[in-house]
């Protein structure tokens, strides 16, 4: 097997500060007056539903812009960036797994795994779209690469959404959810397969799970309610 | 500047004129996709909604096609019935309708016209610069089809060297117009008159033998049956224009013996003799026209209704182009869950727009490519029923001013597609992933 890609960039430590997401109606849906994640750290989210969880996920990748508050990545705040900055920002710092895949039905495995090859700069192109079969054929899911991913079980296809967040070799790994629509067996494979791999490329692991046995494999948990942090445990 | 532009061919002018209209839609494509690639996800997307978007272009293809084989087959019209006319250059007939007398002489449309007596009719022959003066005698048919009675003259300055067979050589023979219902060696009876009401027993002792067929003209007389002038007399039971037991056909004509013509077709010997001839014929007993100058002025008359076609083609235009857009908003949500995702993963905004774009332009592209190719499609047939219907030959082809129409509706919306792009940037992401 080829080497995994490594990251391309050291993997930066997140702080937020004076965090606060109000909804439309003014109501306050997350706050967290102060959380520091050490770079290459492995974290799991854990609360009920409604609790926050995917909110401070969000507002971490920049998908949401807090009412107020820092958020800040290494040494960069990314709430006051443009909406085209915080997309760089993602496209450079993070890998995102989400809870429905969100695959390209009509691509095959691999043109879903190198997604982001189709957006980045020509030179980097070539070397993505091979970083993404490695990922492919690190995950399982060799000789599938040409196949709709249409035709591809649950797992798989949870396999293949994992293979896109690591093509680019992000320093973090950002996952909502990621073993929620998989059978115990299949998440308990991506579950591990996801922490070694993290671990393996010196990446940090922020994942959203209700899973326990996925939540057992990180270093850090960190638990919410009604939009607070309540508690916060080492492994 | 003026002078170059007229110094151009009119083909370059064409050329120029659909870049020109084509250039605010390419240029606004080259800006949005320069340095990108968003073919792959596009094809992608083409494929997710393969129905849609084949319905998508359709509907473009079909109010394209509809827009362009309305100008093409307008224009066809117009060109067929003057080439119809062509060979037509000088009717003298009783004075009336100029309109209805062309109709009658030169597409053999049914119509009651006063005749031109014998004397006339020399006085007509024997003018300076006339090369030939050949009656027609209309009124009777045959299956439908117009049986004429004229000169050998005609025939040939009409069609030129036959098809198939010789010339009549006597008041008993015809020559068949090229797609006549009738086969050279046949002999038939005409019926008195045309239409339903044809009386169909009329001449039923007289016979015309078919001793050869024309080439095609293009024109009414395609379907025509021609015969000797004196054999219409004759099985009318009128004098044939020569003193009795002289067989021969064609003029002159005596003058006392001869019935009338509705209509005389006048060559000149040189084209300003016309000119010359139509003033010496217009005058109180005689009127002299060019069908050509009256097709002209009845062009013009309908150039009112061509313009209202034209107006309308392009108000159409315009209102697909708006149904596009509407059109194309709709569709951008169905992919709006897969832009989102992309945006989500980091991809730039002018990424995401120019995937918009790339997927609207190719729907409009392949749209308006097969509208042309409709549009031919549709003026072809409704040449083909105009041509069965008239005789006239109508051939519709898609000429610059479809291909100008079309570059200008592709160029507008290509432009306008910048807005479901711009609109996609601006949803809610988070929304739009979850939805």
């Amino acid at each position: 097997m080829p080497p995994l890609p490594a990251p391309d960039v050291t993997p930066p430590a997140l702080h937020i500060e004076a965090l606060q997401v109000t909804g439309r109606d003014g109501q306050v849906l997350l706050q967290v007056p102060l959380l520091d994640i050490p770079a290459g750290q492995s974290v799991a989210l854990r609360g009920a539903s409604g609790a926050g969880k995917s909110t401070l996920l969000h507002v971490m990748s920049g998908l949401v812009r807090p009412s107020a508050g820092r958020v800040v990545w290494g040494n960069r705040d990314i709430v006051p960036l443009s909406e085209d900055a915080r997309a760089a920002f993602r496209r450079q710092t993070l890998g995102l797994i989400f809870q429905d895949c969100h695959l390209f039905e009509e691509l095959s495995a691999h043109g879903n795994a190198a997604l982001i090859s189709t957006f980045a700069p020509r030179i980097t192109r070539a070397s993505l779209r091979e970083h993404a079969k490695t990922w492919l054929n690190t995950l399982g899911l060799r000789q599938t690469g040409t196949r709709p991913v249409s035709s591809f079980s649950g797992g798989e296809r949870q396999r293949i959404a994992v293979a896109r967040a690591l093509a680019a070799s992000p320093p973090v790994i950002l996952a909502d959810e990621p073993t929620a629509a998989l059978d115990r067996a299949n998440a308990d494979t991506l579950g591990s397969d996801l922490v070694r791999l993290a671990s393996k490329g010196g990446c940090s692991l922020i994942a959203v799970t209700h899973d326990a046995t996925l939540a057992a494999l990180m270093t850090r948990q960190i638990t919410l309610a009604d939009g607070k942090i309540v508690e916060d445990s080492h492994a | 500047m003026p002078d170059v532009w007229a110094n151009l061919s009119p083909t370059l002018q064409d050329i120029l004129l659909t870049l020109a209209l084509l250039t605010p839609g390419l240029i606004a494509g080259a800006l949005v996709v320069r340095g990108l690639h968003p073919l792959p996800l596009v094809g992608a997307m083409l494929r997710r909604f393969t129905w849609v978007n084949l319905l998508f272009v359709a509907l473009i293809a079909v109010s394209v096609g509809v827009a362009v084989g309305l100008l093409a087959q307008e224009r066809g019209l117009r060109q067929g019935s003057a080439r119809a006319a062509e060979k037509f250059d000088l009717i003298v007939a009783a004075p009336g309708s100029e309109v209805t007398a062309m109709l009658a002489a030169v597409y053999l449309q049914p119509s009651d016209m006063a005749l031109i007596t014998g004397a006339q009719y020399a006085e007509i022959a024997g003018a300076d610069g006339v090369a030939f003066a050949a009656p027609i005698a209309f009124g009777d048919s045959h299956l439908g089809a117009p049986v004429v009675g004229t000169t050998a003259d005609f025939v040939t300055y009409l069609a030129g060297p036959l098809a198939e067979g010789r010339m009549f050589a006597t008041a008993e023979e015809a020559v068949a117009g090229a797609f006549s219902p009738i086969a050279v060696g046949q002999v038939f009876s005409p019926a008195h008159g045309t239409g339903p009401e044809a009386e169909h027993e009329a001449h039923a002792d007289d016979g015309y033998t078919v001793t050869g067929r024309m080439v095609p003209t293009g024109s009414p007389w395609d379907r025509a049956l021609l015969d000797p002038v004196e054999g219409v007399w004759q099985v009318h039971g009128l004098a044939n224009g020569h003193p009795p037991g002289d067989a021969r056909i064609g003029p002159p004509f005596a003058p006392d013996l001869m019935p009338g013509t509705p209509a005389v077709l006048v060559h000149a010997t040189k084209l300003w003799a016309n000119y010359a001839l139509k003033s010496q014929f217009t005058r109180g007993d005689l009127m002299a026209f060019f069908p050509g100058t009256v097709l002209s002025r009845l062009h013009g008359l309908m150039r009112d209704v061509r313009s209202a076609m034209s107006l309308m083609a392009v108000l159409t235009q315009g209102l697909v182009t708006l149904s596009v857009l509407t059109g194309l908003m709709i569709l951008v949500r169905l992919i709006a869950r897969s832009l989102a995702l992309l945006r989500a993963i980091g991809a730039p905004l002018r990424f995401v727009f120019a995937v918009v774009w790339t997927y609207s332009a190719t729907l409009i592209g392949a749209g308006a490519g097969l509208g042309l190719a409709l549009g031919l499609v549709t003026a072809r047939v409704i040449s083909a029923v105009i041509t069965a219907r008239t005789d006239v030959l109508v051939t519709a082809s898609l000429s610059w001013p479809e291909v100008h129409l079309v570059a200008g509706f592709v160029s507008l919306t290509l432009i306008l597609a910048l807005l479901p792009g711009w609109l996609t940037v601006r949803r809610p992401l988070l929304a739009d992933l979850r939805n």
